[in-house]
């Protein structure tokens, strides 16, 4: 039953066809609203900055939120789970999720720790080796999903435990120290730029981020694989019968989402001065909430990459916010699932169909 | 018959924004008639349907059942009055039994509390005998075909004692074999006194079964008229407030080269599907320019022909030959068919047509898209302009083509596949019911449309279950039986009765 729909009635009369005029977005209230919601994370993101600044303590009449070091923090910090929630965005694009990011992340990190430590490899192939291992990992899980059509949500916990098990292997379960300098067992000093900050005001990792979020936000703007995964997404079984080659794009998809977290795990091998297998426990849950809180849905089809950045950074600032108010760390945690749940709640009242 | 009418409905109105959905219309349904409700997609019929059913709650005008005012707070109040919908759409859970979906929600209960299967069971059976259907109440209603399942709903709507019956569009999706069997169901409810508002696009069935007709145009009562009183054109008039001349054009070139070609085509599955019946034995031919039909009984494989022909059927072992133009073709997927300049129109447009949310544009490009970027990048402008260009070709009607293509009118929804598909200018367009749900103006469009790309030299093949749509628009009608090929008639010798006569098996051997 087709809901009576006055926007096509009103806008064109049936005796003319539609002429190149009468091709334009409609500027109206509808517009406006659904810009709202289409921006809703970046609204969320400015009134979150704006009660951050309010609410901030100040030392020496200066506001401690605002204070470049601080600022810097909140990227730093962002930075990780931001690069793998760009990943996770176009795996939730295509009706996917992906749980085994935090695992790769780790699986990274004691890669790159142990390959320059232990094996004694410079910078350029252990980056290279660990980014192609997250990238054979994603791209497998992707392979298994869209040959073999198992749900990507089983695919991707056995793909967690996996990446996890091996990492524990690689190094023997424990944390791999990376000390720095010319010798045996010891990292090139460059590696330890991923710690460090341009001008001493912004962090690589948080350069890095922007790099990757840019280059996202422009391939899912104006690239045809990105339609094919918004296709994907939206009604897949009408996306393969157009012609869309479903599952190479499935598999292209979780070889990006691997590759985003290897990359992570490598700066947070960098950051850390260490790779531990068990690092980033918990991250894909941070990321898909940076995912949701941009407003795509998990159901596929609908999203975009400058919420999920706006996503990351409201978490980030959020965390920040309430650690310099001394706030416990488990009622931050709780105020993040509330604004989970809100950004969710947002997205509800969006109307359907304008 | 009694006079007084089980519902009568006084100056119903609906305005969504600022628009009069309906306004000030009136009708009433008494015990035993059939009353059509006719009218294009957006004259009102949904609303009307939706305000009687409780689905809409607030609105202008009274709704009388018996005589006593009524209000309705949701569907479940609607339905303790004794009025029951059938959506276009089953509202049926296809993972459980029969006697389950017909018993959902007010399951019958033992003294402990737990669900009285037997009970339920028994009084489902009872209701699908009362329905003339044979039909074991422990089968899951996801392996019942769609007739089955109407059976199903109409079993439920019994079992509320639902004495108004609301059908909207049951044949849509019907075999005619099926339909008739529908239409004794239909003929057996009116005679135990329900009351049944009935809503479809196809006149020749309002003929047959209604009582009383009312058109609807513009939100507004054209008309009500007796059927076996007026004449088709004068009820087309009302609907469309113009007469409406040929709907079907005549006067066609002459078909070309013999462009597809079907030999002893036979797929046996690799992992059989229940319900499916993949070709076991088909021969064919379409010439281009050629309009050619595809006919036979719900389940005879039609959907499944022309997906192996698109190569979007399952996979399994092939036998038979397949030639396009002179070479050979064995399409291991729909992309591969269309790079062989074969486009695919399918039957659930929703379902495998569309993506709803997804704007105008964003759906007519997605076939194309190769032919709009450079190196992966998309060109904005040349997308646009092609959009534009394909929408007015195919008079589409879309306030922008970026609004949702969920908010077009189900013609205007299939106008966009066709864009998408006529996009990759394909050779062999195979379309699977192309005009269902479909507003008679809109099919009108649909088959100048059709003719118009046969001229152009396109070769057409089209499986229809409305058997005057096949009659009247192609060139020759192949009539698939189980999923063999049992006819091939000319145009000069296509008739209902020899149509549905090979349908059923019988044999028949027409010219080859």
């Amino acid at each position: 039953m087709n809901p009576p729909n006055p926007t096509t009635v009103a806008a064109s009369p049936p005796e003319t066809p539609p002429s190149r005029r009468a091709i334009r977005l409609p500027k109206d209230r509808h517009a406006i609203v659904d810009n709202f919601f289409r921006f809703q994370s970046l609204f969320g993101l400015v009134a979150v900055f704006l009660i951050a600044i309010a609410v901030s303590p100040s030392r020496n009449g200066e506001n401690v939120f605002l204070s470049s070091g601080n600022l810097a923090n909140i990227v730093r910090a962002v930075s990780e789970i931001g690069i793998i929630a760009v990943g996770m965005t176009f795996v939730i694009l295509i009706g996917g999720i992906d749980l085994s990011v935090g695992a790769v992340l780790g699986l990274a990190a004691v890669g790159s720790a142990t390959l320059m430590v232990d094996s004694g490899l410079g910078i350029v192939p252990t980056v290279l080796i660990v980014l192609f291992i997250g990238t054979a990992f994603g791209a497998t899980q992707g392979a298994i999903v869209a040959r073999i059509g198992i749900q990507s949500f089983i695919v991707t916990l056995a793909g967690l435990q996996a990446a996890r098990g091996i990492a524990r292997m690689w190094s023997g379960g424990l944390g791999i120290p990376i000390a720095y300098g010319e010798g045996p067992q010891e990292a090139p000093e460059a590696f330890s730029l991923l710690s460090g900050s341009i001008n001493g005001v912004l962090p690589v990792p948080a350069l890095i981020f922007l790099a990757i979020g840019v280059g996202a936000l422009l391939v899912l703007r104006s690239t045809a694989f990105a339609r094919h995964v918004y296709a994907i997404g939206g009604n897949e079984k009408a996306a393969r019968l157009s012609g869309v080659p479903v599952r190479r794009v499935r598999v292209t998809v979780f070889a990006i989402s691997g590759l985003l977290a290897a990359l992570a795990g490598i700066i947070h091998a960098g950051q850390l001065n260490q790779g531990s297998p068990n690092d980033g426990a918990g991250y894909e849950l941070d990321a898909i909430a940076a995912v949701v809180i941009g407003g795509t849905s998990l159901a596929g089809g609908s999203g975009s990459m400058g919420g999920t950045i706006a996503g990351a950074l409201l978490l980030g600032i959020l965390n920040n916010i309430l650690a310099l108010n001394n706030i416990d760390a488990n009622v931050q945690l709780v105020v993040k699932g509330l604004v989970i749940v809100a950004a969710a709640a947002l997205q509800r009242l969006r109307p359907r169909i304008a | 018959m009694t006079d007084r009418p089980l519902v009568r409905m006084t100056g119903i109105g609906k305005r969504f924004g600022g628009v009069h959905a309906c306004r000030d219309i009136d009708l009433t349904v008494t015990a035993g008639e059939v009353h059509a409700l006719l009218g294009e997609n957006g004259a009102g019929k949904s609303t009307l349907i939706n305000v009687l059913s409780g689905v809409i709650t607030e609105h202008d005008g009274t709704i009388e059942v018996d005589g006593e005012p009524v209000s309705f707070a949701g569907p479940a109040d609607a339905q303790r009055a004794g009025i029951a919908t059938i959506h276009q759409e089953l509202d049926l859970v296809a993972g459980l039994s029969i006697a389950e979906n017909m018993f959902l929600g007010r399951e019958p209960r033992t003294r402990l509390g737990t669900v009285d299967i037997r009970r339920m069971r028994r009084q489902a059976e009872a209701h699908l005998r009362t329905l003339g259907a044979d039909l074991d109440p422990r089968r899951l209603v996801g392996s019942l075909r769609v007739g089955e399942q109407q059976l199903v709903e109409i079993g439920r709507a019994l079992s509320l004692r639902a004495r108004v019956l609301i059908m909207d569009e049951p044949t849509a999706a019907l075999a005619d074999a099926e339909v008739e069997r529908l239409f004794a169901t239909i003929a057996e409810l009116r005679r135990a006194g329900v009351g049944i508002v009935y809503i479809s696009h196809r006149m020749a069935e309002i003929e047959l079964i209604a009582d009383r007709v009312t058109v609807l145009r513009n939100g507004t009562v054209a008309g009500t008229v007796d059927p076996r009183l007026a004449s088709r054109e004068d009820i087309i008039q009302l609907m469309v407030g113009r007469s409406v001349d040929a709907l079907f054009g005549e006067g066609r070139n002459e078909p070309g080269d013999v462009l597809l070609d079907v030999r002893g085509l036979a797929v046996t599955p690799r992992r059989p599907v229940p319900g499916r019946t993949e070709p076991a034995g088909v021969d064919l031919t379409v010439r281009s320019g050629e309009i050619v039909g595809l006919a036979g009984l719900m389940g005879a494989g039609r959907t499944e022909l022309l997906e192996t022909l698109f190569g979007a059927g399952g996979s399994g072992r092939r036998v038979g030959q397949v030639t396009i133009g002179d070479r050979p073709y064995r399409p291991g997927g729909p992309r591969a068919a269309l790079a062989r300049g074969v486009a695919f129109v399918p039957e659930d447009r929703r379902g495998a047509g569309l993506m709803l949310e997804h704007s105008v544009a964003d759906n007519v490009v997605l076939s194309a898209l190769s032919s709009l970027t450079t190196l992966g990048l998309v060109r904005r402008p040349l997308l646009r302009r092609t959009v534009a260009e394909q929408l007015t070709t195919l008079a589409v009607k879309a306030a922008s083509p970026s609004i949702p293509v969920a908010t077009l009118s189900g013609g205007n929804q299939q106008k966009i596949v066709f864009a998408k598909q006529l996009l990759r200018r394909p050779r062999l367009l195979l379309l699977d019911e192309p005009t269902r749900g479909v507003d008679i103006g809109a099919k009108a469009e649909i088959y100048h449309l059709l003719h118009r790309l046969a001229d152009s030299g396109m070769a057409i093949l089209l499986a229809s279950s409305e058997l005057p749509e096949l009659l009247s628009l192609c060139d020759r009608v192949v009539v698939l039986h189980r999923g063999r090929t049992v006819a091939m008639l000319p145009r000069a010798s296509a008739t209902q009765q020899a149509i549905l006569a090979a349908a059923n098996g019988d044999d028949v051997k027409e010219s080859r």
